[in-house]
């Protein structure tokens, strides 16, 4: 066991699951010899060779698509987006292609995207996203995005492993605030399970990625019976683990730093509503960013971006309800 | 001895809110909707319920602020002028900073009151507004183990009839596809009623006239922009009005109404104007027509219409009509045999004016011209009247706006 960052631990789960499995390889912009831009892959090519860690020119589409053909003849590649943002430009490849061979065919694409999101570096709209939302609606897409070191670690080898398209979403926010104790060695974490990150019994917490530590934070300094889930995965969903929380509490905020329109809240709020009504206590409530572009000005980033205050008031607000 | 300060506070008392006599024609009134609920803060003047008359729907204004401590008559529920609706809690002593919610429940919360034989009223909230929390209702529950009401002696018997055997449904309604159905409005209960009495009721007859709107056109071309500057908007409606008026004039049995065996006469022309609204129908009438000038009758009929889609009428701006017209020809239709407005004898319905080819004689001459024309169809009550009087009226009305001088 050692204390990694998250940016280690993501490192490291890739690593590890090249030296176990030769079909598994990576490839993207400056992933060589550069490293990766955020130095993810750094030291890679030296230990794998530039034919298992390759840099591809500056076209997201190509480098879906050429993860996708690898897929299907037997490899599992790892596409690193620069930024989240940028996968709109491989969005055909990814939505249309890999997400849908398995129905069309019956075509297993074990594919990875890791799509680095999130704001509050004054990264501006097209380097700031978290764009999750976009994925759920298409079938065929699983969907992770792990909140701390050591899942960040499972989840990426849990991702390598799956036989289906997965995207990977690692917040640059965490990369290196957050660390933690990580296991040696091999290392998943399963796919669709949700994970209690703090047990409460007056208000249950929904959030992922960098919602998690603002949540632990807020509920720690107002020292209330909060609970928080971690989903961990968004698609599939972990109904079983919202709905528990949920039941239990009667009371539930649901947090994202992506936008608030048609997101991950929205449907699991929905699922919320529908399957536990009569356990509510109180309206489900959001806390997300406001649905504009995210902008580079940092006192207007804070005010688009959900802060620890805007979390405890949430809290507040819901608990006095 | 406390050290408080003293606040003057407004001693509790409550305030009635009653069935307004909404005009000298109406009696009683129906409400709608309650637009506020038991427990709800509302502010003086606010609007707490809507009330459906046999003439108008009207907004409720709160007589006080308040808070609605008691609702007495029920949506659908028909009571008289004067009679209590509901009731306000005024100056409780304490300020009105938030709504009381103490008797709002959440799902879970029902549940667990229904689960445990809990009297909610009982429990204590300490939520926002007073709301009972599942943690209140949690912390009654501990407080209150082994102290539940004993169990009744008497069970209820676990017999149940035997459920009325349902109706096959008909095979025509699997033909019929998917459907929606919603209740009729409050407004359209009322004109169904009317129109099918007044079917049932009135021997309706229709006559037509053909009139030549050319004069009129060329009248109101003229008059039209001084009118406007004055706010007023000349229409050809407000010509056909001031020619019915003349016309009624001189034929008072169009401008009677049947009550049982007798025939009234009316001597002043009360005429009500038919507007259409986007869920209904509504027709305000003009008081003493016979005394407005054309300007007068363009700048009532003006003034009607858009009070009416606006819904300010008072139950006394639809009431004591004594002849109708109907004027449905500006969406284009150019025939139409109207429903009487009973217990009045007729309705006049103008429709379109429209470019059609017609023989004129010109220095006796017969020739074919363009000319603006329009029929005027009217609806009539056989058992006032008969044909020749409804055909003479007709005609005269037609030769007064295809010759008349129309002063302004």
């Amino acid at each position: 066991m050692a204390e990694l960052t998250y940016l280690e631990a993501i490192s490291d789960g890739l690593r590890t699951e090249m030296r176990r499995d030769e079909s598994v390889f990576c490839l993207g912009e400056d992933v060589g010899a550069f490293g990766g831009a955020f130095k993810v892959t750094d030291g890679f090519a030296a230990e794998f060779g530039t034919e298992r860690v390759l840099d591809t020119p500056l076209a997201e589409n190509a480098i879906v698509g050429a993860a996708t053909g690898a897929a299907i003849e037997g490899m599992k590649p790892v596409c690193e987006m620069q930024f989240a943002d940028f996968i709109a430009c491989g969005f055909d490849q990814l939505v249309n292609v890999a997400a849908k061979l398995h129905y069309r065919q019956g075509q297993s694409v074990p594919l990875v995207v890791r799509l680095p999101s999130g704001g509050g570096f004054s990264g501006g709209p097209f380097h700031s996203q978290n764009p999750e939302a976009w994925f759920l609606q298409a079938p065929g897409l699983k969907v992770v995005a792990p909140a701390t070191a050591a899942d960040a670690k499972g989840l990426l080898a849990g991702a390598i492993r799956d036989p289906n398209p997965v995207c990977f979403l690692e917040h640059k926010g965490l990369y290196r605030r957050v660390r933690g104790e990580v296991p040696d060695g091999e290392y998943t974490v399963p796919i669709g399970e949700a994970r209690v990150a703090r047990e409460g019994g007056e208000l249950t917490v929904i959030a992922y990625g960098s919602s998690v530590p603002l949540a632990l934070a807020a509920a720690e300094a107002l020292d209330e019976d909060i609970e928080v889930l971690d989903l961990r995965t968004l698609c599939p969903l972990d109904t079983e683990a919202i709905l528990a929380s949920a039941r239990k509490t009667g009371k539930v905020l649901i947090a994202h730093e992506a936008t608030r329109a048609c997101g991950v809240g929205a449907e699991v709020a929905a699922l919320i509503g529908a399957e536990a009504f009569e356990a509510l206590d109180a309206p489900i409530r959001r806390l997300t960013a406001a649905d504009v572009p995210i902008p580079f000005s940092p006192p207007l980033e804070a005010e688009v971006l959900p802060q620890l205050d805007d979390m405890k008031e949430a809290c507040r607000e819901l608990l006095a309800y | 001895m406390s050290s408080s300060p003293t606040e003057v506070k407004e001693p509790a008392r409550t305030v009635e809110i009653t069935m307004p006599q909404m005009g000298i024609s109406v009696a009683e009134g129906t409400i709608v909707e309650w637009r506020v609920r038991r427990g709800d803060l509302v502010e003086a003047d606010q609007t707490v319920c809507d009330v459906s008359t046999d003439k108008v729907d009207v907004e409720i204004p709160a007589p006080a602020s308040g808070t609605l401590a008691r609702i007495a008559v029920e949506p659908g529920e028909t009571v008289e002028v004067g009679t209590v609706l509901a009731e306000l809690a005024i100056g409780d002593g304490e300020a009105p900073s938030e709504d009381d919610r103490s008797r709002v429940y959440s799902p879970i919360v029902r549940r667990m009151a229904a689960d445990n034989d809990i009297d909610l009223e009982q429990v204590e909230g300490h939520g926002i507004g007073g709301r009972v929390r599942k943690a209140d209702l949690v912390a009654f529950l501990e407080e209150h183990e082994g102290a539940r009401p004993e169990r009744p002696l008497h069970t209820e018997s676990p017999y149940r009839p035997e459920p009325e055997p349902t109706a096959v449904a008909a095979a025509a309604s699997d033909l019929l596809g998917p459907t929606q159905r919603e209740p009729m409005s409050a407004m359209r209960k009322q004109i169904a009623a009317h129109m099918v009495e007044s079917r049932r009721t009135a021997a309706h007859c229709t006559t037509v006239v053909e009139v030549d709107f050319g004069r009129v056109a060329a009248r109101r071309d003229e008059l039209r922009p001084r009118m406007a500057d004055r706010g007023v908007n000349l229409t050809y409606l407000a010509f056909v009005a001031c020619e019915v008026v003349a016309a009624l004039q001189r034929h008072p049995i169009l401008n009677g109404s049947i009550e049982g065996e007798e025939i009234v006469h009316h001597s002043d022309v009360n005429l009500g104007i038919a507007v259409a609204l986007e869920d209904g129908l509504i027709v305000p009438v003009i008081r003493r027509a016979q005394q407005l000038s054309l300007e007068g009758m363009a700048a009532a009929i003006g003034d009607l219409a858009t009070r009416a889609r606006e819904k300010l009428l008072t139950p006394d701006d639809v009431a004591g009509g004594t002849f109708t017209i109907t004027n449905p020809g500006q969406f284009g239709a150019v025939l139409a045999t109207p429903i009487i407005n009973s217990p009045q004898v007729a309705i006049l319905d103008l429709e379109a004016v429209v470019k059609r080819p017609v023989v004129v004689e010109r220095d006796g001459e017969d020739a074919i011209a363009v000319r603006p024309m329009s029929y005027l169809c009217m609806s009539w009550d056989h058992r006032a009247l008969d044909g020749a009087e409804a055909a003479r009226f007709l005609g005269e009305l037609r030769e007064g706006l295809e010759q008349g001088r129309f002063e302004s």
